[in-house]
């Protein structure tokens, strides 16, 4: 009883990307015939490369810190109530363009922020560096990852780091050998889609980002809406190397998460 | 909790050494921390969208008022039509996603090897921009005539709103739901009684947390909305310009765009906390 979703999934999700590549291939829409135009305009863009490593910059930075994060808090949170819990999750069910219009109405100059605690040492908002987005991103994904460890790191894997305990385990070896083999999947899952939707989305790049340099995503929008006839064509372009990299990025991430003895 | 007693210095999170000050700190600390790092921000929400007049360096507004929701209920606004419009893309792709997931969970329950490949082939749309797969159909979606339509605009946010429901789904059935089941044939229930009565009930946690999850996926969909989207409009469509231009209307509307997702997600918390 697969086929439904199977199919759903393949006309669907198959036809977006192949439509996405239809539209790559064809950069003159009036009729031109098939070229590779659009690529050879995007990959020899020098600002492609710019958006590329921003993107990659970003994306893996505010993983990397919700990540962190997230097994802190599910640390602390095991053992508090369900209140607390409550409270951390908030940011789970807001969509990230309201936290996107959160962090300018704290971390723009003059914000929240800056008026509670003296003007900020570094620049949170339409900063090259995008810090802002990672700031965005860690509020809202570290709660989602955190839910996600603590729903494995439920009363099974605590009575077994009881009995690694009273066997004579060291904190280390603890964490080691029998948390990490436990929230090491819920994690890598989790991770994998957060740095996949960093990568992909521009809601927030688009409210808290620099004008320069962009995300993949941002310049897929800026060509697709440009005066230029071949905009369209570029802009899909971006988004299938923007969608590559992701996919290759997962398998990669899941096959050394699995290889990784535990 | 007597017998853990006995082996206190070494059950990791046992720890119960440390002065008073100290203790009470590592207790308070947690609660403070999430207090200042996400309730706060989050409440400066609905002070901002009451701030008629604020200006720094003010720690809070100089006059409250209702210039911003005004604005937003003003005909001409967009937003009364962006609101059905969200509502309606919303139930139908949750709608949707339940019907054609619901069967495929059962089926996954029961893939033991083919599981993860499954999983992972279905869930492959997460890892691939929303603005991507939104450009994508528009390519057919013009030639089809979906382009504009909610329609169009529930199919699109399908891709990403099925991966999350079946995901949710997957979690309620396995061998616990399969003896349920086998239990009521025994007892001579038909396929429609045994629905009703049996699977239904014993699945309802894990259905509501995948509609509830479904419904607020689609609800903050943007970039698959704006790439097929066209004239019709959801709220995030209509929410994004003002973020820079008006941020009081921008924080009226956020709040007014809360809402339906927290309802969503308060009318499944109790039966998704029977799941646990």
């Amino acid at each position: 009883m697969l086929a439904p979703a199977l199919i759903a999934t393949a006309v669907l999700f198959g036809g977006a990307l192949a439509g996405a590549l239809w539209s790559s291939l064809q950069p003159n829409p009036a009729g031109g015939g098939v070229s590779l135009e659009a690529w050879q305009a995007v990959l020899g863009d020098p600002s492609f490369l710019d958006a590329a490593l921003f993107t990659l910059q970003t994306s893996a930075l505010a993983t990397l810190l919700a990540a962190i994060l997230a097994v802190l808090a599910a640390r602390v949170l095991r053992d508090r109530g369900s209140g607390l819990r409550t409270m951390f999750s908030l940011p789970v069910p807001v969509p990230h363009l309201i936290v996107a219009i959160l962090a300018l109405l704290w971390l723009a100059p003059g914000g929240l922020a800056d008026r509670l605690l003296g003007p900020l040492p570094v620049s949170l908002t339409g900063d090259r560096a995008g810090l802002g987005i990672v700031v965005v991103y860690v509020y809202k994904e570290a709660p989602f990852l955190a839910l996600l460890l603590l729903a494995s790191w439920g009363p099974r894997l605590r009575e077994r780091e009881e009995a690694a305990a009273l066997l004579g385990a060291s904190a280390w070896q603890r964490l080691r050998w029998v948390v990490w083999p436990g929230l090491r999947t819920p994690l890598v899952v989790g991770s994998l889609i957060v740095a996949a939707f960093a990568v992909g989305s521009f809601e927030v790049p688009l409210t808290v980002g620099p004008t320069y340099p962009p995300t993949l995503s941002v310049s897929a929008l800026e060509a697709a809406r440009s005066a230029d006839l071949a905009g369209q064509a570029q802009a899909s372009a971006t988004l299938l190397i923007a969608a590559a990299a992701s996919i290759a990025l997962a398998l990669g991430a899941a096959r050394a998460a699995r290889s990784d003895v535990g | 909790m007597a017998e853990r007693a006995l082996v206190v210095p070494r059950v990791p999170g046992g720890r119960r050494t440390g002065s008073v000050p100290a203790r009470t700190l590592r207790r308070f600390a947690a609660p403070a921390a999430i207090l200042a790092l996400v309730v706060v921000p989050l409440a400066a929400l609905a002070v901002r969208a009451f701030a008629d007049v604020w200006r720094a360096p003010a720690l809070l507004p100089q006059e409250l008022g209702l210039r911003g929701f005004e604005q937003i209920f003003s005909e001409g606004s967009g937003v009364g039509p962006a609101f059905a419009g969200s509502l309606t893309v919303a139930t139908a792709a949750t709608l949707a996603a339940l019907v054609i997931a619901w069967p495929a969970a059962r089926a996954l329950a029961g893939a033991r090897r083919a599981r993860t490949a499954l999983l992972v082939v279905l869930a492959l749309p997460l890892l691939v921009p929303q603005y991507a797969v939104g450009t994508g159909l528009a390519e057919w979606f013009i030639r089809l005539g979906l382009a504009d339509t909610f329609a169009g605009l529930a199919l699109a946010h399908l891709v990403y709103v099925l991966p999350y429901v079946l995901l949710a789904l997957s979690f309620g059935f396995g061998s616990a739901m399969d003896e349920l089941e086998e239990a009521a044939s025994t007892l001579g229930a038909g396929p429609l009684r045994k629905l009703a009565h049996v699977t239904l009930p014993a699945a309802l946690p894990s259905l509501a947390v995948a509609a509830a999850l479904g419904f607020v996926v689609s609800w903050s969909q943007y970039g698959t909305s704006l790439a097929v989207g066209g004239g019709r409009q959801t709220v995030p469509i209509v929410l994004v310009p003002f973020a820079q231009s008006d941020p009081q209307i921008a924080a009226a509307l956020a709040l007014v765009f809360l809402g339906p997702p927290l309802i969503v997600l308060l009318a499944a918390a109790p039966a998704g906390r029977r799941a646990a």
